[in-house]
């Protein structure tokens, strides 16, 4: 892929990744070909920030791990008042790596 | 970060053991029964019972033998006290065996409860329950 196009996306969707996935990231879609870019340019990724809100709002119904698809973790969030409200709590420092993580799964589907 | 078998077997170990630990204070503790409910953030901040609000209430008459009574606290009592007889039997077989076997279950039921067939009506399930719990008011 040209490097225009590889920055233009990095530059547009940069927040969503970890910072030292970045680099992989960028490195790898210089190799991809081209007839990647339109499932690329059109993906959508959960914002970290976004999630962070309905964590702090909702995280004790589990919420926020529902929004990335952990749906396993939101279920026990749920059913236990978020972790007897220490989970919910941590999770607000959790969720946007695990966002950025959820991401990082998405963007290497369309990769390998 | 992602989520693999010794990260969901950990979690659910600390979940069980932290459960059981909670249900013992709980029912030493019984003359303050009202003290149960502290934990909730929900209850904290809004005074208003959360979904899972009485699970604790729900277990402690599940021992006495007060099924109905369970019941009529809240249902998800039930659920919880299923999974924490559950989990720590499957995770002592598995890992004694080698097996994944409940993190397979646990992966096919991830993807069976984003179905919207299966999702919409446990969410319905759960609001309902939710608005009995504040019609009791517990």
């Amino acid at each position: 892929m040209e490097a225009q196009k590889v920055d233009m996306f990095i530059m547009s969707n940069g927040k969503f990744f970890e910072g030292h996935q970045i680099n992989m990231i960028r490195e790898k879609l210089l190799t991809v070909d081209d007839s990647k870019w339109a499932m690329l340019s059109t993906a959508q990724f959960k914002d970290p920030t976004t999630i962070l809100i309905i964590s702090i709002l909702a995280g004790s119904l589990g919420i926020d791990r529902f929004m990335i698809g952990d749906t396993g973790l939101g279920v026990g969030k749920l059913i236990t008042c978020g972790g007897f409200g220490v989970w919910a709590i941590i999770d607000w420092f959790m969720i946007q790596n695990a966002t950025r993580e959820k991401n990082m799964q998405k963007i290497q589907q369309f990769l390998y | 970060m992602a989520l693999d078998r010794n990260k969901l077997y950990s979690i659910l170990t600390i979940a069980c053991v932290a459960g059981y630990s909670w249900l013992y204070i709980s029912m030493t503790n019984n003359l303050t029964e009202s003290k149960s409910v502290e934990v909730c953030l929900i209850k904290h901040v809004t005074n208003i019972p959360c979904p899972s609000c009485g699970s604790t209430r729900s277990i402690m008459s599940m021992t006495k033998g007060d099924f109905v009574g369970a019941l009529n606290v809240n249902p998800i009592g039930y659920i919880v006290a299923l999974i924490m007889l559950m989990a720590p039997i499957w995770i002592v077989v598995d890992l004694i065996m080698k097996n994944n076997t409940l993190f397979n279950t646990y992966q096919k039921m991830e993807t069976l409860l984003k179905r919207p067939t299966y999702a919409i009506p446990l969410v319905l399930l759960v609001i309902i329950n939710w608005i009995w719990n504040i019609a009791k008011g517990l």
